[in-house]
């Protein structure tokens, strides 16, 4: 796949360059807030908005989006072979059994790997730039969610580091989930730590 | 009984931020095309396929086949497709090319590979890459590739102690093969591994002499049946074996990030058909989409044992005098990465560099074997060809 293009460095990488003194606490930034409901956004094309549609009418996961709307992170498992799908499935895509069990996840799990990003956003998300987005092994099951890490600047972000999931408003219909920085790991991380 | 199939020459458009269209662009390359296969007329063309990844998102056409058809001035009359693979459309143009002349459903075909991507708004180019991924449940958080595979690099770091200047020696090499290939994005501009470390990041630890670009481009070559491969060239490049391998699209299955299984079993499927081994591959141009790309493809192909990727960049055993010439033609960093063009123009690389024929600063001396590669999307699936300036059977 192909960077950003050359013909237009950006902005604040400079300035970004020289690391920011670690602020593990901050506050809600433009990425946080809830969005305008696309509705007061005729010009916006539903095709270059990423946020899916959530709705019963337009998806039968709707389920997942009410779950989420609760507070609960959660998908599909299927009842033959166990198997924990992601994302949430109509189909298993082991058996191919349609009828699933929704089961909760866990709201707490360690980063895996983080990748700050400070240029090349999409549109809708240059305003949210520079944000973090990182795979957070959930604890206690097989899974390695990829999400935006909130609640921390990168500079002080560790591989290791704890986070809580957290469902957050995306405008008034439609709720998506993030993962928010707890604390990060006692000591440098190394792979043999990592593992135990 | 399958028919052997060669690739017998080829043309491309100049790769870059080029004030042309999709349309144009199909144009220059088919221009290019039969001014690089003198003796080919339209009327011998009886299939066309079009490498295009996303020209709905990039120039809002639809149906682009039967539209390069007509500027390219081919009739086909036995396969018309475009083949969509994300960064490994154009490979895909010519796997399905080869599948179709080694089967006896044609027997000359062209494949073009194009993409325009540097639209008005970069933004709106962005967000055309990252619809790439699982758009409803990656794309909300962000997901585009450098990122990506900036947490690759991170991972590989943190595994192996790989650093930044050992992925600033792969951008070095491309960016100097480059220099002298003239239809690259980057030709003639010169990056040092000091100057490639200032500039600056874009997902850490990827600076952007570290990312491919949004490039606009086009190429196309030219694959025939055996029978007819010296109407057209003293000198083809046979296709000696392929090999691909899809293992995950949603992130969350990536698996560990440093360990490309995916391309280690494409490649060996792909040697396995050819009846080659890795070592007797004489230059291979790997799909570096980034610098981290070429690392860990190195390490994925056997090249050198896991975690060495950086190491080998450093001392230089993928350049000229190493072990393995890697990505002669300037790679993704160097000419630029138009998605649907990139796997067409490193195949036409390779024939290029069979006849001898590309500037004497990145011709690899006598080469038999070269691999091509291309990854897509979070490298979640590898793509790869073998090809031999001797037809294969023949001794
Ligand atoms: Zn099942």
């Amino acid at each position: 796949m192909s960077g950003p293009s050359r013909r237009r460095p950006p902005a604040r990488s400079s300035a970004r360059t020289e690391a920011p003194a670690p602020r593990v606490e901050a506050g809600p930034t433009a990425a946080e807030r809830p969005r305008p409901r696309p509705s007061a956004e005729p010009s916006r094309p539903f095709l270059l908005d990423f946020f899916p549609l959530e709705s019963a009418a337009a998806t039968r996961l709707a389920r997942f989006f009410e779950r989420l709307r609760a507070g609960r992170l959660s998908t599909t498992r299927c009842p033959v072979e166990g198997e924990l799908h992601w994302p949430p499935r109509v189909a298993c895509p082991v058996c191919h059994r349609e009828a699933l069990d929704w089961v909760d996840l866990p709201e707490t799990g360690t980063v895996y790997a983080f990748s700050p990003v400070l240029a090349g956003a999409p549109l809708g998300m240059e305003s949210d730039l520079p944000f973090i987005v990182g795979l957070v092994d959930l604890d206690g099951v097989p899974l390695r969610l990829f999400g935006r890490i909130v609640g921390v600047e990168w500079p002080a972000l560790a591989i290791g580091a704890r986070v809580r999931v957290e469902p957050f408003a995306v405008d008034a219909d439609r709720v998506f989930y993030r993962f928010r920085f707890v604390s990060n790991p006692p000591g440098p991380i190394t792979p043999s730590s990592e593992q135990a | 009984m399958t028919r052997r199939v060669a690739l017998v020459g080829g043309g491309a458009a100049r790769f870059g931020v080029r004030a042309a269209t999709w349309a144009e662009l199909v144009q220059e390359a088919g221009a290019a095309l039969f001014r690089g296969v003198p003796n080919l007329r339209a009327a011998d063309v009886d299939s066309l396929f079009v490498g295009a990844a996303e020209p709905e998102r990039f120039a809002f056409q639809s149906h682009v086949a039967p539209l390069a058809a007509e500027l390219i001035g081919v009739r086909p009359s036995k396969i018309l497709q475009r083949t969509e693979l994300a960064c490994a459309s154009g490979q895909s143009a010519i796997r399905s090319a080869y599948a179709a002349i080694a089967a006896g459903l044609c027997d000359v075909a062209v494949c073009l590979g194009v993409e325009k991507m540097n639209l008005p708004s970069m933004a709106e180019a962005n967000t055309s890459m990252a619809c790439v991924m699982d758009r409803p449940w990656d794309g909300p958080h962000g997901a585009t590739a450098p990122p990506f595979f900036a947490m690759v690099a991170q991972r590989h770091m943190l595994e192996f102690g790989t650093t930044e200047e050992m992925l600033a020696a792969v951008s070095e090499k491309n960016h100097r093969f480059a220099n002298a290939n003239p239809i690259a994005q980057f030709y003639e501009k010169s990056f040092s591994r000091e100057k490639l470390l200032k500039l600056p990041w874009i997902a850490p630890p990827l600076r952007l002499g570290d990312c491919s670009s949004m490039t606009d481009g086009a190429a196309a070559v030219l694959l025939v049946a055996e029978e007819r491969a010296r109407d057209y060239t003293d000198t083809p490049a046979w296709v000696l074996g392929t090999g691909q391998y899809s293992g995950f699209h949603n992130l969350a299955h990536a698996g560990p990030l440093t360990e490309w299984t995916g391309l280690t079993r494409a490649a060996r499927e792909a040697l396995r058909s050819a009846r080659l081994e890795i070592g007797d591959v004489d230059f291979a141009e790997l799909h570096d989409c980034f610098t981290i790309s070429e690392i860990v493809e190195y390490e994925a192909l056997g090249l050198c044992p896991r975690g060495e990727g950086g190491r080998f960049a450093l001392d230089g055993q993928g350049d000229r005098g190493g072990s393995i010439v890697i990505n002669p033609r300037g790679g993704l960093l160097g000419c630029g990465h138009p998605l649907g063009a990139t796997g067409i123009a490193q195949a036409l690389e390779v024939y290029e560099q069979f006849a001898s024929r590309v500037d004497p600063r990145r011709q690899v001396p006598d080469p038999e074997v070269a691999l091509v590669h291309n990854l897509s999307g979070s490298a979640n699936v590898h793509s790869v060809m073998i090809y031999g300036r001797t037809a294969p059977g023949a001794s």
